[in-house]
C-alpha cells in the first residue's frame, strides 16, 4: 500500500532481477527520457566496479488536479546472490515490480533463480505475489546470444504478466516497461485511493503525469 | 521500531545537533553574519530567522526538506551556500540510507539464520526422538528374540528329557516285563512242588507225574533269564548315572594311556571273533580328570568300534593312537567296520539314538561320551564312511 497523507501519495516501484541484467541502466535511461513535473537526480550507490551495492533511487512526481502530489520512487535491488538480505529490505513495501531478465541464453539459469527468489522474498516481506503489479522485461535483446522473442513469448504464454523486449542501453523498451507498470499500479489502487473519484485522475492522465507527456 | 531506510528523511534527521554546531557558525561567517536553517514545516533548526530574510529551498528528491535563510547574504552567495548544503546533505542521506538498509538486511539475515537454526534444532530433536524410539524398539526386539531363544532351548531340553524318559521307559520296561512273567511262572512252579507233599504214591512216581524234571530245569532258566534282565536294568541305570554325572568321583592325576588299556581289557572280555587291536600310544602328560568317567568314555567308544567290525561280518582291526602336543592330548580310535551314513553321524551324539535292535543297544554310548569329554573341556568328533570305517577323534587340553 502506498504511503500517503493529505497532500502526498508515494508509490514504491522496485526493479528486480539477476546481477548485471540492466536494472540501474533502466533507471538512468528513464531519468533521461521522462519529463514529469518533478524529477530528482538518480541516487546511485555503486561499488568501484559499477555493481550496485545497496540500491539506486530515482524520484519522480506530478500533481493531480486535486492538488495531491503523486510521487514515484524507483528503486533497484542489488542483483548479486550474496545480497539477499538487502534485496528483501528494498523489496519490502513495494507497490509494483519490474523483473529485468537477461535475454542472453547463457543467463537463463540466473533468470530462473532470481525469479524464484523474487517469489520467495515477496512471501517473506508480506507481498501478495499473485496480485502484485508486475512487468517482465527481457533486456539485451540485441545480443547475438539472445533467446528469440517468439521462444520467450511461447514460454511465458501462461504467465499473467506483460512482457517487454528491451535494449536498455539505448533506451529501447525502457519507457514502455515503466508505462505498463504504472498502468497496472493505477488499476490496482484506483478504487482504494479514490484516484478518479476524489482526485480527478483517469488512467491516461495518471500515465501522462508520470511520463511527463500530454495524454 | 526504527525507521525504514526508504522513508522520507527529515532535515533534522540528516542534520543532528553536532553537525548544526559545525555548519551553522561556518556558514554564518561566510554569509555576512546572519544565517539560519528551518525545516519544511518552518521550524527553526539553527539561528533566528527573520521575515525579511532571503530564502533558498533545500531539495534532495522532489520537494524541499528545509530552507536556508540569510538577511545579510547576496542571492548568489546564498545559492552557493545552498549548493554546498546539497553536497553535504546528499552525502549524509546516502550514508544514512545505506547504513539503515545495511542494519535492516543484517537483521533480516540474522532472522533467516535464526529461523534456520530453529529448524535445525527441531529436526535434531526429531532425530533424537527417532533414534531413542529405534533404540527402544531394537532393545525390545532383542529381548523378544532372547526370550524366544530361551523358550526354544527349554522346549528342546524338555523334548530331549522326554526322549530320554521314553527311551528309559522302553529299555527298562522290556526286561521288567519278562522278569515279571518269569516270576509269575516260577510262582506256579512252586505250587507244583507244594503239591508233591500231598500227592499219593511214591515220591519218584509223583515226581514223574508232576513232570518236575522239566519244571526244575525251566525254573533255573527262568531265574537265570530274570537275573540277566535285572542286570540289563542295572546297566542302564549305571549308564544313566554316568551320563548325568550323578556319582561324581574325585579327580585324580591320570595317564590316559592307562585308561585306554583298562577300557580295552574290559572290552576284550566279551570280544567277538575276528577283531584285533593295534596300539600306537606315545607318552602322554598326566592330566587331572575323573578316571571312572574317562574309562566309561573309552569303553563306550572302543565297544562301538568292536561292534562295528562285528556288524561288517569280516575280520577287522581297531587302531588306537595317542599323542600330545603343546595344546593338549589327541586320541584317535579307528575301526575298519561298517561305517556310518551322513544322517547317522548327524544324530550320533543324541541320547537314545541307536541303530541296533531293541534290547541290544540303549543309544547312550556316544551321548555319555560327549558329556564326559565336555566335562573335561575337551572335544570329540566323528569321521566315517559307510563300509570303510569310522574314526573317533578326541582332544583333551592340557593346562599351559
Amino acid at each position: 500500500m502506498p504511503e500517503s497523507d493529505a497532500q502526498h501519495l508515494t508509490f514504491k516501484l522496485v526493479y528486480y532481477g539477476p546481477a548485471q541484467s540492466g536494472k540501474t541502466t533502466n533507471l538512468l535511461r528513464l531519468h533521461d527520457l521522462l519529463a514529469p513535473e518533478l524529477k530528482g537526480e538518480v541516487m546511485t550507490m555503486e561499488t568501484k566496479d559499477d555493481r550496485t551495492l545497496f540500491f539506486d533511487l530515482l524520484p519522480l512526481g506530478f500533481r493531480a488536479p486535486s492538488g495531491l502530489l503523486i510521487k514515484f520512487r524507483l528503486f533497484t535491488v542489488p542483483g548479486q546472490v550474496a545480497h539477499d538480505g538487502t534485496r528483501k529490505a528494498v523489496l519490502s513495501r513495494a507497490d509494483g515490480v519490474v523483473f529485468v531478465a537477461d535475454a542472453d541464453r547463457a543467463q537463463e539459469t540466473n533468470n530462473g533463480e532470481s525469479f524464484q527468489s523474487l517469489a520467495d522474498n515477496c512471501a517473506r516481506v508480506g507481498l501478495d505475489f499473485e496480485h502484485l503489479a508486475m512487468v517482465v522485461q527481457f533486456n539485451k535483446c540485441d545480443l547475438p546470444g539472445a533467446v528469440p522473442e517468439t521462444e520467450i513469448r511461447e514460454r511465458w504464454s501462461a504467465a499473467p504478466w506483460p512482457l517487454v523486449f528491451a535494449i536498455a542501453l539505448n533506451g529501447q523498451g525502457v519507457e514502455t516497461t515503466f508505462e505498463l507498470l504504472i498502468r497496472t499500479v493505477y488499476r490496482n489502487f484506483c478504487q482504494k485511493l479514490k484516484l478518479q473519484s476524489a482526485h480527478g485522475l483517469s488512467e491516461d492522465a495518471f500515465v501522462a503525469g508520470a511520463l511527463g507527456k500530454n495524454a | 521500531m526504527t525507521l525504514s531506510f526508504d522513508h522520507e528523511w527529515r532535515l533534522d534527521e540528516l542534520l543532528d545537533g553536532a553537525s548544526q554546531e559545525k555548519i551553522g557558525p561556518a556558514l554564518g561567517e561566510l554569509l555576512g553574519g546572519d544565517f539560519s536553517i528551518t525545516d519544511d514545516a518552518g521550524r527553526t533548526l539553527w539561528g533566528q530567522p527573520v521575515p525579511e530574510a532571503r530564502r533558498e529551498p533545500l531539495i534532495l528528491e522532489l520537494e524541499p526538506v528545509g530552507y536556508l535563510l540569510s538577511r545579510t547574504a547576496s542571492a548568489a552567495a546564498l545559492i552557493a551556500a545552498r549548493n554546498l548544503m546539497h553536497v553535504l546533505l546528499r552525502a549524509e542521506i546516502r550514508f544514512k540510507m545505506a547504513s539503515t538498509l545495511h542494519l535492516e538486511s543484517v537483521a533480516e539475515d540474522f532472522e533467516s539464520l535464526k529461523r534456520e537454526h530453529a529448524r535445525l534444532i527441531e529436526s535434531e530433536a526429531r532425530y533424537k526422538t527417532l533414534s531413542a524410539e529405534l533404540e527402544a524398539r531394537v532393545k525390545k526386539q532383542v529381548g523378544d528374540l532372547e526370550e524366544r531363544k530361551q523358550m526354544l532351548y527349554e522346549a528342546e531340553k524338555l523334548a530331549s528329557v522326554g526322549q530320554l524318559a521314553a527311551g528309559m521307559a522302553h529299555e527298562i520296561n522290556n526286561p521288567l516285563g519278562f522278569v515279571r512273567s518269569n516270576l509269575s511262572t516260577f510262582e506256579k512252579y512252586l505250587g507244583k512242588f507244594a503239591e508233591l507233599k500231598s500227592h499219593p504214591g511214591s515220591l519218584a512216581e509223583s515226581w514223574q507225574r508232576l513232570d518236575l524234571d522239566f519244571i526244575l530245569e525251566d525254573s533255573v532258566d527262568l531265574l537265570h533269564d530274570s537275573a540277566k534282565g535285572m542286570e540289563r536294568i542295572a546297566r542302564i541305570v549305571a549308564d544313566l548315572k554316568a551320563f548325568s554325572n550323578v556319582d561324581r568321583a574325585s579327580e585324580e592325576y591320570t595317564d590316559l594311556n592307562h585308561c585306554l588299556r583298562e577300557a580295552v581289557s574290559m572290552v576284550e572280555a566279551q570280544m567277538p571273533p575276528g577283531v584285533h587291536f593295534r596300539f600306537d600310544l606315545l607318552p602322554l602328560p598326566s592330566i587331572v580328570c575323573l578316571p571312572g568317567h574317562i574309562n566309561q568314555l573309552f569303553f563306550n567308544v572302543i565297544r562301538n568300534a568292536v561292534l562295528a567290525i562285528a556288524d561288517s561280518g569280516r575280520p577287522g582291526e581297531v587302531k588306537i593312537s595317542s599323542e600330545a602336543d603343546e595344546a593338549g592330548i589327541h586320541i584317535r580310535i579307528h575301526d575298519s567296520g561298517v561305517g556310518m551314513t551322513a544322517e547317522q553321524i548327524e544324530h550320533a551324539f543324541e541320547p537314545f539314538y541307536t541303530t541296533r535292535p531293541v534290547g541290544s543297544g540303549v543309544g547312550l554310548g556316544l551321548a555319555t561320551a560327549r558329556n564326559v569329554v565336555q566335562a573335561h573341556s575337551g572335544r570329540i568328533s566323528l569321521d566315517s564312511q559307510p563300509d570303510v570305517g569310522t574314526t573317533v577323534s578326541l582332544f583333551f587340553p592340557t593346562p599351559p
